[in-house]
């Protein structure tokens, strides 16, 4: 294969240009580092990742040595990308985290978020815990640049994975730091949206109590409880605090708002209810401490004073 | 055969059969001196268009043409009816040049005319047979208030027919269908402001970004025209320099070689 044959000549060249020998007292990376570049190309043409990935390292070593340490990272994400489709997870995970620091040091933390997310996204399906806490970790940066508005395709993945790992809470707790984010740049329909979707999520993990406190912290803001999401919330709950099967089954039927959520809630909602509606409906009352409306009544009743 | 040979057979046959031709008369008829004739003829050729509209309505099929021949075919009834009585004075008028008989024949002939007029059918009669020969249908049909007395004073108003039954029936179906439709109608509808909203976010997100990239590229613009203006600058320099350089080059090897052969001659 022609490509091939170029390829190795290149890197050849270029393995050259970095040995020390008389001439050179030390390696010279600004001859080297675009036969690498060059050889890298011509492998990854010839579909050989392994040595692909080999030049792109090399080349990026390269560019941070000639202090062009944007290059040299960008190099190392190919590099990642390469050892994805070689399934060779942990080099991934290195590869992928050393871009990033030389992302923060040229001074640019949103790309260097940014890779974490490329990173959690290529190992979501053999290290779904991993990718989590990549994504958070990306998403932090985010929230402290004040650039929240930039990660929702973060946000989203990030909640794909918990929701696909039966991290219920912990997704939840994800679309109202989602929301929150929305509410900075004022983006008030998908704030609600997100809203729905965690309550949807706790009463779906079987969570009433959990459920009703987040509604009751949410109705406080006057975005949500204004909005048809806010409405389809308390009817939901309603629903649920009636033991009412039907209900709950007809109101995510006819609802206007549900479909449009995220599909993976789409799937949650249609499973509603989940569990024992009674049940939930007990624990719930003692986790808050509510008395059931029945034994409200029978000491009424009883009490003649 | 030439051509001028077909005309000229053709236009004898035409006089030879010159009696036959209704048109021709009718011409004559309308550029006659003679008042009531040419009257009569405008009035015939009214009442002929009138019933070539009134077939046209007959074998018309949609509605709304029939209607609008219909309404023509009424107005020239109207028209004609109203030019009758001019032309019933002219009858009796005596003209010079018209045969005694004739004459006696005009006022029969205006009266033939205004039964003609009449015959043309224009819509109305037609409906006026259907509904005698309607079913014979005592009841009328009300629509006014319900009055609670009335329901007691004639009960048999209030209670359900066959028809009315069937009537209710319908409306309920309809209604039904209506329903549906307008469900899938706000189904739509929800999805375009949902669409709607996220596009509104999705422009609120990215004008910031675009402003952004806008001075980025504005900046970037004058520093590359910074730049170029400076390597002109150099390179016009360095070549001036350059011959400058070159010239004193030339100058030393001049004087060198002057100084050599200055030594020679010496």
């Amino acid at each position: 294969m022609a490509n091939l044959e170029e390829a190795d000549k290149a890197l050849k060249k270029a393995d050259k240009y970095t040995k020390v020998t008389l001439t050179r007292w030390g390696p010279d990376f600004e001859k080297a580092t675009p036969l690498y570049e060059k050889a890298a190309s011509l492998y990854k043409l010839a579909k050989n990742l392994e040595q692909a990935k080999h030049c792109y390292e090399r080349a990026s070593t390269g560019q941070c040595r000639t202090d062009n340490k944007w290059l040299g990272a960008k190099h190392l994400e190919s590099a990642a990308s390469l050892a994805k489709e070689l399934k060779q997870w942990d080099e991934v995970l290195d590869t992928y985290k050393r871009a990033a620091e030389l992302y923060n040091e040229v001074g640019r933390p949103q790309v260097a978020a940014e890779a974490y997310g490329k990173a959690a996204k290529a190992i979501e399906a053999e290290r779904p815990d991993e990718a989590i806490k990549l994504y958070i970790e990306a998403i932090s940066v985010f929230e402290e640049e004040q650039k929240e508005g930039l990660a929702s395709d973060l946000y989203r993945a990030a909640a794909a994975s918990m929701i696909k790992s039966k991290k219920y809470e912990d997704a939840a707790n994800l679309f109202i730091r989602w929301g929150q984010a929305c509410d900075a740049t004022k983006a008030v329909a998908s704030q609600c949206k997100h809203y729905l979707s965690a309550i949807i999520i706790l009463l779906h993990a079987e969570d009433l109590a959990k459920a009703e406190l987040c509604y009751n912290d949410l109705s406080g803001v006057d975005a949500f409880s204004n909005s048809e999401q806010g409405r389809c919330a308390s009817q939901l709950l309603d629903a649920y605090h009636d033991k009412n099967v039907d209900d709950i089954k007809y109101i995510v039927k006819d609802s206007n708002v549900i479909p449009h959520l995220d599909h993976l809630v789409v799937r949650l909602a249609k499973g509603l209810p989940t569990g024992n509606v009674i049940e939930m409906k007990k624990s719930a009352n003692k986790t808050l401490n509510m008395k059931d409306e029945e034994e409200e009544l029978g000491i009424d009743e009883d009490d003649m004073t | 055969m030439a051509t001028i040979d077909i005309i000229t057979r053709v236009d004898a046959l035409c006089k030879k059969y010159e009696k036959y031709d209704v048109d021709k008369h009718k011409q004559e008829a309308m550029s006659s001196s003679d008042n009531y004739v040419r009257l009569f003829s405008q009035i015939e050729s009214d009442l002929e268009v009138a019933m070539q509209k009134a077939n046209d309505a007959s074998i018309e099929k949609n509605r709304a043409i029939v209607a609008t021949l219909n309404a023509e075919v009424r107005r020239q009834k109207t028209a004609l009816k109203v030019e009758l009585p001019k032309l019933e004075k002219l009858a009796y008028k005596k003209v010079k040049g018209v045969p005694k008989e004739e004459l006696a024949q005009r006022p029969e002939q205006v009266k033939a005319l205004a039964a003609k007029i009449d015959a043309v059918p224009d819509g109305v009669t037609i409906n006026n047979r259907r509904a005698q020969k309607g079913p014979g249908s005592i009841r009328e049909i009300k629509i006014d208030a319900i009055n609670p007395e009335d329901i007691m004073l004639n009960p048999e108003q209030y209670q359900h027919s066959e028809e009315s039954r069937g009537f209710r029936q319908e409306f309920e179906m309809r209604k039904m269908k209506q329903d549906e439709g307008l469900d899938v109608i706000s189904s739509g509808l929800a999805t375009l402001k949902n669409m709607a909203e996220d596009i509104n976010e999705e422009l609120d997100r990215q004008a910031p970004l675009v402003d952004e990239i806008e001075t980025k590229v504005d900046k970037a613009n004058a520093d590359l025209r910074n730049t170029n203006k400076r390597l002109k600058e150099t390179v016009l320099k360095m070549r001036t320099t350059r011959n400058f350089c070159i010239d004193i080059i030339l100058m030393c090897i001049v004087l060198g070689i002057i100084g050599y052969i200055y030594n020679q001659v010496r």
